[in-house]
């Protein structure tokens, strides 16, 4: 399925995992944790298809639980004692909650993220950048374009001094590492004398001009508006949920949760509503097309 | 066509304000993240106090207008830096990056040195995932370009290979790998204690040995070559520190 | 009106005694097409550079220099900007961001239009390229084709008044530059743009222009039509004569009265219109059919055989070579020429011992390179073999030319005398005396080329590959790689070239293949070779195959003319 989401403007994709990454990041309630996560691992499967979330899931359970294991080996705070360690310590059902919550927390963080990446690709940071930074928008833009091309001219280098007799893939470690530093040294070279003519490029198509502009081929439309608004009001109704204390949840010394009330599941509902937008605009075109589908 | 000298070298009015302001507004952030962040403050105040530090890098070099070669001594040294990796496809863990960004610290400045180490960690998750990690690497590796520059134009470091080699090894472990490790137990365990944050650099210490042997052995054997290309491109173009 | 108006130019770069410009005067009208030829080093690039202040080199300079009517120092930058448009020749350096709307835009980002001007701007321009199908793509994906196109429209987005090219096409295959140059023609008959390119492919370039310029040692000796360019040349025993297109040399060595022709179709024209008096072009039989020979049991072993060899680079890609089969004798000068992208290259790299086959047997001297278990083998037969790549660039290694050469003899177990003999003959071989204590990436790309071909050389290799030698050189340098080549063969190494150059081919391999599609076609003599193929022909063949079918080289073509007059 091919994402809608994505499709919105740049400052709309970044201003919504910039709020669900600081919400994940800050709340350990466990309905928060509970939301956040099923739904960063649901729009995931969406972006990434079911091979890649098997994958990324598997490898997260592994982190988790082995975060959860340590945080009480080394977190002692807590009332309910559960048993001792062999050089007294306790180990208490505070931390290891505690140590479980925050890994749910690490695991939906990365699930985020995993999703950032592949919505918010390099040009529309470099387009967010170009407002604020312009130079170093272009910066971006032209590192972003000489990583792949000095990785091509690297294996390029490494095929011509084969050619020449100077093998790279054999020899000790010692003899490979120099040989490695050798074609790095040259494509260093290649690579900034050939960018002189690059400055000259620049400086002949009016580089340094005063009042440069900045353009994008993003707009951004009623769409974009709609779904900014709906966006700012639930992180508003969230917001307001974190200040009265609906999300937050006290571990020690004794574990306790904020009693739930209309306010706070109206605050859950919210949440939900913001972890699900992607998935709900997928949804909403999907079904768009159908109907389009079925009428011809 | 310029419409300001570049005289970005010396302090100025604005570098005097810029320096008031964050007087301000760090203690500022602390004061709100111990007051209204509970268990999230040690992440959240770490965070906000390095995205302070390297706005002013930003906007001092946007307000110089930089020429095009500039950018692009900073955008080719942060390519190779990220690309140089694939150099040494059949050597894992085998990174270039903290040795070519003290180069440029040492060649073309404090300034040079910083953004170039900035944009590599940042154009480097780009081709290896972004994370909630890109901050810390941007900002540890800044620091080591910035500290490279500075160290070279107080005098205390020398454009000679030992010296050179001192400071890769000492900045690839102690501050590469001092504060990303300290980011990622700040990121992930919600609160803050000593005997954790040993932890976490007892269970790096390996990785970060070989990272520094890794920096120092680049070092050695690139640090000249390196610097007379770069050098020898200044004297060509007139680039930098002119 | 004047485009430009150069009047007593002479330049000299600092540290540098001789000048690079002699007291130019040149006159560029507006719509005018101008090409300006010369020898490498001869100051074409240099004189192009000054005609726009951005890009004017350091150094001191006389005379002036006038666009559109008024001296260039006063036109202030932004009027430069958007008024001179200037293409180099290495498509991927000038190209400055990932993405190719981006690209489009840059030029006018910097002229600080807003974004309803810039989005119809570059909407206009990727009509007029035909460029909107990889509107939205990352340039990386771009062939270099594709990439030159993109600067030059980037730089018509801009709307200049003039085009100035420095030598576009030299780093692209035959197709794309035959594609580009005509869609300079189009700017310059549709718009109207005044064109200064300078440029070696003048077989293609000279019959578009209007005017052609030919310098030597930083001095105008030439500004004429492209007619009677070729005659004054002959008349002056230029060298750069042979670089003229190969009709230009046939009128020049034919007597006749009639108008020179300069394209293809126009020598063909002139060639109806000789009273010829319809004697055919023979050729001695020996000549023809030599490429397959049947291989003699005893004799030694072929320098190379390749047996049915397949290869991929990875497992889920389609193969790059299919069931190629080819035999070279020791000491031969196989030319191997098709398209871009049919494995040319790839099979190069099979035959040097880079890249593995995955079926099928290369055997180098007689011994089989693929084998498991023949490592020792391999590795000893590859010593003798040695790849010259397309880019000379991937070769330097040291800051100094002289540096660079002995680092190919760093492993060697030679006395520092017998190493210092060794780079000087070679140096006499390839002509680089004085060029030793130079960086390899100041020299000029003819120069680079041969500074390359010396580092392979010193390998001393029996087999000797070279991936398109003639890329980017000027013709003067041609004739001293082919000398070059000759005095090897002589000596008994074997040389095996890719190459798009075809008339090179025709001119000095012994024996010519068709690669396509992984495999090679057909091979033979070259005379055999040219001559039975259409489009795959020297331009003297396809000029005179009408009436003289077996003249493959322009020496052929006169020699049949004369005999028949």
């Amino acid at each position: 399925m091919k994402d809608a989401f994505s499709t919105f403007h740049p400052v709309v994709n970044f201003t919504y995992f910039t709020a669900v990454l600081l919400f994940s990041m800050f709340s350990l309630h466990p309905v928060f944790q509970a939301i956040s996560l099923t739904c960063s691992v649901l729009y995931f499967f969406l972006l990434g298809g079911q091979r890649a979330t098997r994958f990324s899931l598997l490898y997260l359970l592994l982190f988790g639980l082995f975060m959860a294991v340590i945080n009480p080996a080394f977190n002692h705070a807590g009332v309910t004692i559960l048993f001792y360690l062999k050089n007294g310590n306790p180990i208490t059902l505070e931390s290891i909650l505690y140590g479980l919550a925050s890994a749910a927390m690490f695991m939906a963080v990365i699930m985020w993220f995993s999703c950032f990446n592949i919505v918010m690709t390099a040009d529309k940071f470099v387009y967010l950048f170009g407002r604020v930074v312009p130079a170093l928008a272009l910066v971006l833009s032209m590192a972003l374009r000489f990583v792949p091309r000095y990785r091509v001219q690297i294996r390029v280098i490494s095929t011509a001094r084969q050619g020449v007799g100077r093998d790279v893939t054999n020899g000790s470690v010692f003899e490979r590492a120099r040989n490695g530093l050798q074609i790095l040294s040259m494509m260093a070279t290649w690579a900034l004398e050939n960018a002189i003519e690059t400055a000259d490029s620049m400086k002949s198509r009016g580089y340094g001009l005063p009042r440069r502009t900045s353009f994008s081929i993003f707009r951004f439309d009623r769409r974009d508006r709609a779904v900014c608004g709906v966006m700012l009001l639930l992180v508003s109704v969230v917001f307001a949920g974190a200040i009265t204390g609906s999300s937050t949840m006290r571990f020690f010394p004794s574990l306790k949760l904020p009693p739930p009330n209309v306010f706070s599941s109206g605050v859950y509902c919210a949440y939900l509503a913001l972890c699900l937008l992607p998935v709900i605009i997928d949804l909403l075109e999907e079904l768009k097309w159908k109907r389009i589908k079925s009428g011809l | 066509m310029q419409e300001q000298p570049l005289n970005a070298g010396r302090p100025g009015r604005r570098t005097f304000i810029a320096a008031t302001l964050l007087a301000l507004v760090i203690p500022g952030t602390i004061l709100f993240g111990v007051f209204c962040l509970g268990d999230r403050k040690y992440y959240f105040i770490s965070l906000l106090i390095m995205l302070y530090s390297m706005l002013p890098f930003a906007l001092v070099f946007e307000r110089r207008r930089p020429e095009a070669r500039e950018l692009l001594v900073v955008a080719v040294l942060a390519a190779i830096a990220v690309a140089g990796r694939a150099a040494f496809f059949m050597l894992p863990q085998f990174k270039p990056v903290v040795a070519i960004v003290i180069i440029t610290g040492v060649c073309c400045g404090a300034e040079a040195g910083f953004l170039v180490g900035a944009v590599a960690g940042f154009v480097s998750n780009f081709f290896f995932g972004q994370g909630p990690w890109a901050p810390w690497q941007m900002f540890s590796l800044g620091v080591i370009g910035f500290l490279a520059g500075i160290l070279i134009k107080r005098g205390f470091l020398k454009k000679e290979r030992l010296p050179l080699c001192l400071y890769g090894g000492f900045s690839a472990f102690f501050i590469y790998g001092g504060i990303i490790d300290c980011g990622s137990l700040l990121m992930f365990t919600p609160y803050f204690s000593w005997p954790a944050l040993l932890t976490v650099y007892v269970s790096g210490f390996w990785f970060n040995v070989v990272h520094a042997a890794a920096t120092v052995f680049f070092l050695f054997v690139l640090s000249r070559p390196l610097i007379e290309k770069l050098d020898r491109i200044k004297i060509k173009y007139g680039m930098l520190e002119s | 009106m004047e485009t430009y108006q150069i009047r007593a130019l002479s330049f000299t770069y600092p540290l540098r005694e001789k000048p690079a410009l002699k007291r130019i005067e040149l006159t560029v009208k507006q719509g005018e097409f101008v090409t300006i030829c010369g020898k490498s080093g001869s100051g074409k690039s240099t004189l192009l550079r000054h005609l726009k202040t951005m890009l004017t080199p350091h150094g001191t300079r006389e005379g002036e220099i006038f666009f559109e009517g008024r001296p260039l120092e006063e036109c202030d930058q932004r009027t430069q900007a958007a008024g001179i448009g200037f293409v180099l020749q290495n498509p991927d350096n000038q190209i400055v961001t990932d993405k190719v709307w981006h690209e489009l835009a840059f030029g006018l980002e910097s002229l600080g239009l807003e974004s309803k001007t810039i989005r119809l701007r570059v909407a206009e321009m990727a009509s007029f390229f035909g460029i909107q199908t990889w509107f939205r793509k990352n340039v990386t994906e771009l062939s270099g084709g594709q990439k030159q196109l993109l600067n030059l429209a980037s730089i018509m987005a801009m709307q200049p008044s003039v085009l100035v090219l420095d030598e576009p096409t030299g780093q692209l295959d035959p197709i794309a530059a035959t594609d580009f140059l005509g869609t300079v023609k189009k700017i310059n008959c549709e718009l109207g743009t005044t064109i200064i390119m300078t440029e070696h492919r003048l077989e293609e370039v000279l019959p578009l222009s209007d005017r052609v310029v030919v310098m030597d040692q930083g001095k105008i000796i030439i500004d004429d039509t492209p007619q009677r360019v070729g005659e004054r040349l002959k008349g002056m025993q230029h060298t750069l004569f042979w670089a003229m297109p190969s009709p230009v040399q046939i009128y020049a060595g034919v007597d006749s009265d009639l108008p020179c022709p300069i394209a293809v179709q126009d020598g063909r024209k002139w060639l109806n219109a000789l009273p010829l008096n319809g004697r055919s072009f023979e050729v001695p039989a020996a000549q023809c059919n030599q490429g397959t020979a049947p291989r003699s049991k005893t004799g030694p072993p072929p320098a190379i055989r390749l047996e049915d060899v397949w290869f991929r680079y990875e497992r889920d890609l389609p193969d790059a070579v299919k069931d190629l089969s080819l035999e070279v004798a020791v000491g031969q000068f196989y030319s191997i020429v098709g398209g871009n992208g049919t494995g040319k290259s790839t099979a190069l790299a099979i035959i040097g011992g880079i890249l593995r086959p995955y079926r099928g047997r290369v055997h180098i001297f007689g011994r089989d390179i693929c084998r498991k278990g023949a490592a020792k083998a391999r590795e000893e037969v590859l010593n003798r073999v040695a790849l010259l790549p397309q880019n000379p660039q991937l070769l330097f290694v040291e800051k100094t030319v002289e540096l660079d050469l002995y680092e190919m003899l760093a492993g060697a177990q030679l006395s520092r005398e017998e190493k210092k003999q060794k780079v000087q003959a070679i140096c006499e071989l390839t002509e680089l005396d004085g060029l030793l204590k130079m960086h390899p990436y100041d020299l000029s790309g003819g120069e680079q080329q041969r500074a390359a071909l010396a580092k392979v050389l010193l390998r001393e290799p029996k087999i000797l590959l070279l991936d398109e030698p003639t890329k980017g050189l000027d013709g003067h340098f041609k004739f001293k790689l082919a000398d070059v080549l000759k005095k090897l063969t002589a000596e008994g190494v074997t040389v095996v070239m890719v190459s798009h150059d075809i008339e090179f081919c025709a001119r000095y391999a012994a024996v010519c293949a068709l690669f396509f599609d992984g495999g090679i076609i057909t091979q033979n003599t070259p005379r055999a070779f040219f001559s039975g193929n259409n489009f795959y022909t020297t331009a003297a063949n396809r000029m005179a195959r009408h009436i003289f079918p077996a003249a493959v080289t322009i020496e052929d073509v006169i020699e049949a003319c004369r005999n028949s007059l």
